[in-house]
Parts: structure tokens; C-alpha cells; sequence
């Protein structure tokens, strides 16, 4: 691992080509969450009554945090990595100079990250407008912390998909057969209790869960021991993720 | 005069295609050393392996007398790339392609700021500070590739095929650049295709082909010695060589037939010219030899696929 703090350098390019492009990412970052939020928290909740004591929506946001988050991540990671190293040639002119090419992936992941802040900021601002939770200090900083190692984990696991991809059709398995089944399977929009014993144990093998379960607890302000394992889950899996994206890409981009 | 880069046995394999096969050579400090061969001769290769981008299989490079390999920093710190594919960051606007660069190698902004208005001027993409890249025609690109080499006010500058594609104007400009650059001390290494690219700008240059190094000299030299003073095409069925050559003797020189065309090499053609005008021949032309020469005698005349 050649890491420095070159992965800043990075991080700053992407930001400022993101200027370019920032009010179209804005509404779509925005667009996807809020249209969850209204259809399946407003509009599905009036019949669905109280989960837990509260209403479906203080249910939902937790859930949907994250998951947005997630995705945001991953598309960045998928999409934007693989635009900037075959189409772009991004990267062959970025190892040509101080920077390696792990500083260069881990600037790429620290993007997705940003991108999956930006989303989880907006959703938060969205589920306020909409009533939901009133946020302490606390409580916003435990969430900040929970999206940052949910961006990494996402990133990184987009990346290792990316270093394989021969084309941007290969995406369309990853997202369609395991994110897409992952956002139902983690306990995202509906509690996991009414399934079978065997979809719970699939369910715990899902990231997603673990980051779901501690979004909720800290939203809702009711801390239990287990959501230590979720944390512990969610870190390891972070660092062998991120280990594995590091290493995975380096072997695509350095021949 | 002081090596900057020397390379011993420096080879390079691909799962089953050896691209550079155990080369040695030396690069001297403010030289301008070329490296020509047709494609796939293994010269983008080893120009990679000499900026750290790629690593060797085996083989000794020292670089500035650091041992080049891809985590090697201080090797690229002082490195300027000129890259035969376009890699220019298309989501940022010329100046903002030369100042994120700068920030690549830690340089101070306002030194940067300075830097950057000084390229353009020697680029001549002054009045295209503020375009996006895909509003500079490809002569315009690779200018702007240029400067963007020179940002860290590189001792090396390596600049692979940086002329494939463009215009004669284009073509000349880049030169001309590149000159000015030697003539600051700049060590150049350059990799081409184009003879006359090799002859304009190059000292010394090796002639390249299927990862070995063929030939290593001066381009005039090489030329006197592989091929003579002068050359004369005869362009004539092959069944009249018989006829031509025995009509030649007495001169000394040697031949060559490809294809349509009779190749006669000699020190001077003056007497070679007088002869054939006695024989009549439709198509006869009488030139100096080049490095294409050179080039074609050492690597083969035929296509290379």
C-alpha cells in the first residue's frame, strides 16, 4: 500500500469538475430519497399505522439514509471510476505524477464517500422538512460518522466491481442483482421479524442491515449491546473491502 | 558528460509477449536520445518503465541515479510526460487542467499561478486559458500536453510519438518547442515513428524492433554507415535488374529490390545517375539518404502486421 496524503489532490479534482455539474447531480441525488420517502413513507404509511410506537416515516428515514447513502457511493464508484479510467484516461495522468496508484483509487473512494455525504445531507434536510425527528447535535454527529463508514464500505465494494468491469453493461449485475435485492432484504423498508428464520440469517450477511440497524437505533435514541456487533460488522468489512478495491484496482491500472 | 539514465538488461515479459527484451542503454544529461521503431517495437514500453508507471520483470534502471520503479516518487517529482494518447482532464477548463497538475506536485500556488501564465505563452494557448478541452483542435491538445509536462520544471522530459496525427504547422511548432527546451538543459527522451521527427530534434538514437535494440548511433553517422551518401530509386520490373546492375560495374555500391522499385546505395550518385541515364529507364529518381533509409533496411521493408 503506497498511500499518502496525495489522496486530497484527488479528492480536490473531483470536486472541482463536480462544480460543473452540480445542479443536475443535486436534483437527482435529491430526487430518488424524497420520491421514497413520499410514496412509501406518506403514501404507504397511512395504512401501515405505528411501527415500534411511531409512524412508518420515522420508521422509514433511518433506513433510507442509508441506503441512500449507500447508492450514492456506489454509482460514483461504478459509473465515475470507470468513465475516468477507460474513457477519460484520468488515471494514466495522474500516476504519471507523484501520486500512485493507490492514492489515486483511495481519492476516487473518498469522492464516492463525499457523493454518498451529499445525499444522506439532503435526505436529512428532506425527512426535517417533512417533520420527521427532531435532530440533536449527537445524534447528527453518530449519523455523519455512520455515512462516512457506509460511503467507504459502498465505495470500496463498487471499486472491486470496477476493477473487473469489461464495460458499463457489466454494472447492471451488481446493481440489479445484489444492491437492488440488498435494499429490501436489510430491513430498509419494513422490519425483517415476519420472515422466515433463514431469510433473517441472509439478511445479517448483508452490510446494508447492520448500517440500518445502527442508523435506527441512534435516530430513535435507543441503544442496545448487539449494535456493537453491527459496528464491528460494518468496520470489518470496511477495511477488507477497501484493502481488496485498493489492491484489485492497482492490478487493473498499473501493467 | 554526466548519465542521467541507464539501463541494463531492462526487460519486460506479458503473460506470453516479451515487449522489451533485455536492453541496455545510456541516456546522457541534456541530451536529446530517441527511440524509433515501427509499432509495437516495445518503445512505449520502456519509456513507461523509465517513468515509473510501469514495472520491469528484470533488469537494472537508474534514473538520476534512483532505481526506477512504480512507487518511486522522486523519479516522477521530476519527470514531465508527454503521452502519445490524449489525457488531458476533459471536465476542466485548460487553466484549471495546469493547476490541478501543479497541485499534483506540491507546488506553491502563486509560484503556480505564475508557472501557468508562462506556459500558455510558450505554448501559444494564452487566449484559450478559459476553453474546455474539447474546444482546442488535436495540435491545440497537444501543446497544452506539453505545458502541462513542464509544469514541475522537469530534468526529464519524455515525450512519446508527440507529434502522431498532427498537422506539418502543428508539427513544426512542437518542434521548434522542444528545442527551446534542450537548449535549457532539459534532458529529452523521445520515442517516434517519424524519421525526419528523429532527425530534427534527436543526438543519438537506438532503431528498435520487436522489444531489441537493432542499431545505436548518431543519425548522420548511422546513415553514412548503413546506407552511404545517396540513393537511387529505379523503379523497374525486377527481370532488368540483372541488366542495371552489370551495367554498374566499376561503381561501388550495393542494392536492394522491394517491390516495384530497385534501391541503389552509394557514396556518390553522380556516377550511378550517369550510368543508368545510358540505359533509358522511365522512372529514375536521385536523392541523399535518409534515417527512413535506415529505418526500412534494419526493420524490413515489407508490412509490419
Amino acid at each position: 500500500m503506497n498511500l499518502s496524503y496525495r489522496i486530497y489532490y484527488v479528492w480536490k479534482r473531483n470536486l472541482i469538475s463536480y462544480k460543473r455539474f452540480v445542479i443536475p447531480t443535486l436534483l437527482v441525488s435529491m430526487g430518488e430519497p424524497l420520491f421514497y420517502l413520499l410514496t412509501f413513507g406518506i403514501g404507504l404509511g397511512t395504512y401501515i399505522g405505528l411501527i415500534g410506537g411511531r409512524p412508518y416515516l420515522n420508521f422509514l428515514v433511518p433506513g433510507i439514509l442509508m441506503s441512500a447513502t449507500a447508492i450514492a457511493a456506489t454509482y460514483e464508484c461504478l459509473y465515475g471510476t470507470f468513465l475516468h479510467m477507460v474513457h477519460e484516461k484520468l488515471y494514466d495522468s495522474l500516476i504519471a505524477t507523484p501520486i500512485s496508484a493507490e492514492d489515486a483509487v483511495a481519492g476516487d473512494i473518498s469522492w464516492g464517500v463525499t457523493r454518498g455525504l451529499i445525499s444522506g445531507i439532503l435526505l436529512i434536510i428532506v425527512a426535517a422538512a417533512l417533520g420527521v425527528f427532531p435532530f440533536t447535535l449527537i445524534k447528527l454527529i453518530l449519523l455523519f460518522g455512520l455515512m462516512v463508514l457506509v460511503g467507504i464500505l459502498f465505495a470500496s465494494m463498487a471499486m472491486i466491481v470496477t476493477s473487473f468491469a469489461p464495460n458499463f453493461d457489466f454494472f447492471n449485475y451488481y446493481s440489479e442483482l445484489i444492491i437492488t435485492p440488498m435494499l429490501f432484504f436489510s430491513g430498509v423498508f419494513f422490519p425483517m421479524d415476519s420472515f422466515p428464520g433463514w431469510v433473517k440469517i441472509i439478511a445479517q450477511f448483508l452490510p446494508l442491515t447492520h448500517a440500518v440497524a445502527l442508523s435506527r437505533a441512534v435516530m430513535s435514541g435507543i441503544y442496545q449491546p448487539g449494535l456493537i456487533f453491527n459496528l464491528l460488522v460494518i468496520i470489518i468489512l470496511e477495511i477488507i473491502a477497501f484493502y481488496l478495491a485498493l489492491v484489485f484496482m492497482k492490478r487493473r491500472l498499473i501493467k | 558528460m554526466e548519465q542521467l539514465i541507464t539501463a541494463q538488461n531492462v526487460t519486460k515479459k506479458f503473460k506470453q509477449l516479451t515487449a522489451v527484451d533485455s536492453i541496455s542503454f545510456e541516456i546522457r544529461s541534456g541530451e536529446c536520445f530517441g527511440f524509433l521503431g515501427p509499432n509495437g517495437a516495445g518503445k512505449t514500453t520502456l519509456v513507461k518503465m523509465i517513468h515509473c508507471v510501469s514495472p520491469m520483470t528484470s533488469g537494472t534502471l537508474l534514473v538520476n541515479g534512483l532505481p526506477a520503479n512504480i512507487n518511486n516518487r522522486r523519479i516522477k517529482s521530476m519527470t514531465g510526460v508527454v503521452p502519445q494518447e490524449m489525457n488531458l482532464d476533459t471536465d476542466l477548463t485548460v487553466y484549471e487542467n495546469l493547476l490541478i497538475f501543479s497541485q499534483f506536485f506540491d507546488i506553491p500556488r502563486g509560484e503556480a499561478l505564475k508557472l501557468i501564465n508562462e506556459l500558455l505563452e510558450f505554448v501559444g494557448l494564452d487566449q484559450k486559458k478559459n476553453s474546455k478541452i474539447d474546444e482546442l483542435s488535436s495540435g491545440m491538445k497537444r501543446r497544452l500536453l506539453i505545458a502541462r509536462a513542464l509544469i514541475n520544471k522537469p530534468k526529464l522530459i519524455i515525450a512519446d510519438e508527440p507529434t502522431t496525427g498532427l498537422d506539418p504547422q502543428a508539427r513544426h511548432l512542437i518542434w521548434q518547442r522542444l528545442r527551446m527546451l534542450k537548449e535549457q538543459g532539459v534532458t529529452l527522451v523521445l520515442t517516434t515513428q517519424y524519421m525526419e521527427e528523429a532527425a530534427q530534434l534527436c543526438d543519438r538514437i537506438v532503431i528498435m524492433d520487436k522489444g531489441k535494440i537493432l542499431k545505436e548511433g548518431i543519425p548522420e553517422i548511422l546513415i553514412k554507415e548503413e546506407i552511404g551518401e545517396e540513393v537511387v530509386e529505379v523503379r523497374a520490373a525486377a527481370d532488368l535488374d540483372d541488366k542495371i546492375i552489370s551495367h554498374l560495374s566499376g561503381i561501388s555500391f550495393h542494392q536492394e529490390r522491394i517491390g516495384d522499385t530497385l534501391y541503389i546505395y552509394s557514396r556518390d550518385g553522380h556516377d550511378v545517375m550517369r550510368k543508368i541515364v545510358e540505359l533509358d529507364l522511365p522512372k529514375i529518381l536521385n536523392r541523399p539518404a535518409t534515417l527512413e533509409d535506415v529505418f526500412l533496411k534494419l526493420t524490413g521493408r515489407g508490412l509490419i502486421e
